[in-house]
């Protein structure tokens, strides 16, 4: 209850997110883009129902740890990996897209 | 046949807001950058050519996030990886981002039709895009540059001078008009004039 008054009066900190190429910046910058743990079945490979149903539509959604997709939409335009807390808020680590955790 | 510029409906010169009692030359300047040439370079991610070797201008294309080559005429700004963009007053700008950028490696794009550029001078000058803009501007130095929002506008500033601070904000044609406002809006406070 508190913590909802806080935010609608604008009390609590903004979140800012640490671009791998500009460094930090405030998140009104970035565009949330999904979960960077899925993997897209491999290419001509022979692919059931179930495998692209997961590919396609079924996520975690975790408490805790999550790898992220974030763009930097206003900013350099990259994309990236986001290592966050979505319990806390915490961002533990931003990495390149061809880097892994 | 005469271009018309973003601004050229919307922009009266003249001295607004808290204006009153101030040292003229002391207030806010705000005018419009026009008849500048705006291209965007890209290099090819499969291209393996280096780039300290470029130059366009005499100006180099710099990799350090957030810099700006510049020289009287033109400026180079980082934008991102791989990305840079070119303003100049030099007419044959064009030629020459050609003769340096290979085809098989770079995208140049002319984006000088669907930019404003809006300069915004004086000692408040940072002040007033603080009021909209989240970027910790207080480590911005001369021939800085970035990329950010201003209240929801995706724009870019590039800081042209540090005594007094000396601004060039490019935003999207289509959100001219907004821009502006949002812009002199902010600056009543302080008053200024428009150029």
């Amino acid at each position: 209850m508190k913590k909802a008054l806080e935010q609608k009066l604008g009390l609590v900190d903004m979140l800012e997110i640490k671009c791998p190429y500009c460094g930090d910046r405030s998140q009104n910058e970035f565009s949330y883009g999904g979960d960077a743990t899925v993997k897209r079945p491999e290419l001509n490979s022979e692919v059931n129902d179930l495998e692209w149903d997961s590919f396609v539509y079924y996520r975690d959604n975790p408490r805790g740890k999550h790898l992220e997709l974030w763009h930097h939409i206003s900013g350099c335009r990259q994309w990236f990996k986001v290592h966050r807390n979505t319990a806390t808020h915490e961002i533990i680590q931003t990495l390149e897209m061809q880097e892994d955790l | 046949m005469t271009r018309i510029t973003p601004l050229e409906t919307i922009a009266n010169t003249g001295l607004f807001g808290n204006f009153v009692g101030k040292n003229k030359d002391k207030l806010i300047r705000i005018s419009e950058i026009s008849n500048v040439k705006i291209y965007q370079i890209v290099q090819y991610k499969i291209s393996k050519l280096n780039t300290s070797l470029l130059q366009i201008d005499n100006q180099i294309f710099s990799t350090q996030p957030g810099s700006v080559s510049a020289n009287s005429a033109t400026r180079i700004q980082w934008n991102g990886p791989k990305v840079w963009t070119v303003i100049s007053n030099n007419k044959n700008i064009y030629d020459q981002i050609i003769s340096s950028c290979p085809e098989e490696d770079f995208a140049v794009t002319d984006l000088s039709h669907s930019r404003v550029i809006i300069q915004i001078e004086g000692e408040n000058a940072i002040a007033i895009i603080k009021k909209g803009c989240p970027l910790n501007l207080n480590e911005f130095t001369k021939n800085n540059c970035a990329n950010s929002v201003y209240h929801g506008i995706t724009f870019s500033i590039d800081m042209i001078n540090d005594n007094p601070g000396k601004f060039n904000l490019m935003a999207y044609r289509s959100f001219a008009d907004s821009f502006y406002h949002a812009i002199t809006d902010a600056s009543l406070e302080y008053g200024y004039k428009q150029e």
